[in-house]
């Protein structure tokens, strides 16, 4: 800590001399600026679904503790539903969401949501049911009975349900049970979860009743979140894949289980990629057509090419790597802030693991630097886990600037990032990147041994903002 | 989460917070006949409400304590023959049926020589079983308030904002009808 604010200076002061570094300061204090109003945003919709019940007067009708259970159950309700709402705007790969916090702080986001969202939206239920036996003077049982007897009630359960199947399989425990696919398919219903909820919302109560400005805003608010789905998720990719026309042109096998997929289409340079983007790729082979997989382009497309490399962590890449050359690709994407636009530092230090090299190969290309600007460290704990690494040294972006490997395992019993061997000559992270203080940071590997880089960088004193990091663990 | 972002979410919810907050009370004081009607809503017809009444009001409605169970078609035999209001029409008046979005209110009201002695509701709310246990609570303490404000001027029943409102519109026109 002392560090920093004692370094700070400094480093400010030689940034504020070099016109690029005060452009990439500048765009950076912009995307901050448009990150904050993002997060502001998600709660103020929280406080705007508390706002819709407020407006329509539901303090004024808490006079005893039955009436109190039942407004606590419709303000859980709002905010539960609004939450879910909000998640599935994070889901829906908006582009300028992407731009500023990237989809994966955007999805980790998402998950954070889950469990209130779940958790409010039971407590909607009980709290409601409570409250509505109290008034009838009923048990809660008589009361449960009752509510099943509308439909929309019992469409209302039903998206309960749903909602507890998606949320609990969700769960890291639960989830790794699962095979992604099947996982990914549950998901999907949440959707209709949170479709079935809507006639229930709409009929029962008065918060939403028709003509009112609270309905309008919240069917705008289920409008915004459907549409951005649909749009982003399906329409956009459906549209780039036909128009692009995207084919396997050749597939290369770099390592052990690890494939250079070469692809050729139309336009592709259109895409605008930068370097250190993915995308998420379905191959149209009948083994391999019902599940997308993000891969990472491990150089720039060109108008007519692009390159993406695979490890195969899963049957399902492992498939990938048997697609034969023709075979229609579609794409979403490309997404991802691992570039060069998203850099606020003037020098860079860049450290990849394994087939963390993909991102960072492309990131290298696409970013223009100046002799003695970048530090790269690629990282393998054999020499299988070498593959591209040759092509580093041959980017022209490269020239003048320092590539240096760190081969070996990790020492056993010990949170490193370095090998055995270079932890026991005393390498720390300041003295791979001498510079890193006034650098921007850039990992990608797998997330245990990413996590210890990140450490050691944040303990060394380096401000969160120039820290990016890629993961390959979904 | 960052400070300023923090701060920014607490500033914008704050206001829109407080904007729901006033538009709720003047939609009390404006319109909603139950959200003003804060205050317990349980036996308000037996001895309150004094003021606006017609002498003809007290005694009815003293002598008619009925436990607020009872379901909506009750037979209660009014304590009638109270103070006759020298010329009054006498009769029943059925009102016009108010739809509400939770279903049809109709009431039917008895009049004797210019006073309401009954009010019988012929339809409540029924869209689904909620609003049934709605009604049922709601009817009883409406018909009190009636008999005991002798018109359509009262506060309706709290929680049940649609019941009320229907109840009112219909017994409103059973009121028109009868000339009252």
């Amino acid at each position: 800590m002392t560090e920093r604010t004692l370094t700070a200076p400094r480093a400010e002061h030689r940034r504020a001399t070099d016109p690029l570094d005060r452009a990439r300061r500048i765009r950076g204090r912009r995307r901050m600026r448009a990150a904050d109003l993002m997060v502001a945003l998600c709660w103020t919709s929280v406080a705007a679904a508390v706002s819709l019940w407020l407006a329509y007067g539901g303090l004024g009708q808490v006079t005893d503790l039955a009436s109190g259970l039942t407004a606590a159950g419709i303000v859980t309700g709002l905010v539960g539903t609004d939450l879910i709402l909000v998640m599935l705007v994070l889901a829906a790969r908006i582009p300028v969401i992407d731009r500023v916090v990237g989809q994966d702080t955007a999805m980790a986001f998402h998950r954070r949501l889950g469990k209130p969202a779940l958790y409010l939206i039971l407590a909607h239920g009980v709290l409601l049911t409570i409250g509505y036996a109290m008034t009838d003077g009923v048990t809660v049982v008589a009361e449960t009975v009752g509510l099943f007897r509308g439909t929309d009630m019992v469409l209302a359960y039903l998206a309960l349900a749903l909602l507890v199947a998606v949320v609990v399989t969700s769960v890291v425990a639960v989830r790794r049970r699962f095979s992604y696919e099947a996982w990914h398919l549950i998901h999907l219903l949440s959707y209709l979860a949170v479709l079935t909820a809507v006639p229930h919302q709409l009929s029962a109560g008065g918060v939403l009743a028709a003509g009112s400005l609270q309905r309008v805003y919240w069917i705008a608010l289920y409008v915004l979140a459907f549409g951005s789905i649909a749009v982003f998720r399906f329409l956009v990719p459906a549209v780039r894949s036909a128009r692009h026309d995207i084919r396997v042109a050749g597939v290369e096998a770099v390592a052990p289980g690890v494939v250079s997929l070469h692809l050729r289409g139309k336009g592709l340079d259109r895409l605008q990629t930068h370097g250190g983007q993915y995308a998420i790729w379905r191959f149209w082979t009948g083994a391999t057509w019902w599940h997308a997989h993000p891969i990472s382009f491990s150089a720039v497309p060109t108008a007519t090419s692009a390159r993406i490399t695979v490890r195969d962590l899963g049957s399902g890449s492992a498939a990938i790597s048997r697609v034969r050359p023709g075979t229609r690709v579609s794409i979403e994407g490309p997404y991802g802030v691992f570039t060069d636009s998203h850099r606020v530092a003037p020098k860079v230090a860049v450290i990849a693991a394994g087939i963390g090299i993909t991102p960072v190969r492309s990131f290298l290309e696409h970013s223009a630097l100046r002799p003695g600007e970048a530090t790269v460290i690629l990282r393998g704990s054999d020499p299988a886990q070498t593959y591209l690494w040759h092509e580093i040294g041959e980017l022209r972006s490269m020239r003048g600037n320092a590539v240096y490997t760190m081969l070996g395992a990790r020492p056993r019993g010990l949170a490193t990032w370095m090998s055995a061997e270079a932890l026991a000559r005393g390498v720390t992270i300041t003295t791979a990147f001498p510079d890193l203080l006034n650098s921007d940071l850039y990992v990608c590997g797998p997330q245990s041994w990413a996590d210890l880089v990140i450490r050691d960088a944040r303990a060394a004193g380096l401000p969160e903002a120039q820290i990016h990091v890629e993961r390959f663990d979904w | 989460m960052r400070a300023r972002a923090l701060a920014l979410s607490i500033l914008s919810s704050a206001a829109v917070i407080a904007v729901g907050w006033q538009l709720g009370t003047q939609g009390q004081v404006g319109t909603a006949t139950d959200a003003s009607a804060g205050t317990a809503p349980a036996p308000t017809g037996a001895a309150g409400t004094p003021a606006a009444s017609p002498p003809a009001a007290a005694s009815s409605s003293g002598s008619a304590p009925a436990p607020t169970t009872a379901p909506t078609t009750a037979p209660t035999t009014a304590p009638s023959t109270q103070a006759p209001a020298a010329t009054g029409v006498s009769g029943t008046f059925t009102g016009a049926s108010a739809s509400t979005r939770f279903g049809d209110v109709q009431v039917q009201i008895t009049v004797q020589n210019g006073t309401i002695t009954d009010v019988v509701a012929l339809h409540l709310t029924d869209r689904d079983s909620r609003s049934v246990s709605i009604s049922n609570r709601a009817a009883p303490m409406l018909r009190q308030q009636v008999l005991a404000a002798q018109s359509a001027k009262i506060q309706g029943v709290s929680g049940a904002t649609y019941t009320s409102e229907g109840y009112l519109s219909s017994l409103q026109s059973a009121l028109d009808l009868a000339g009252l």
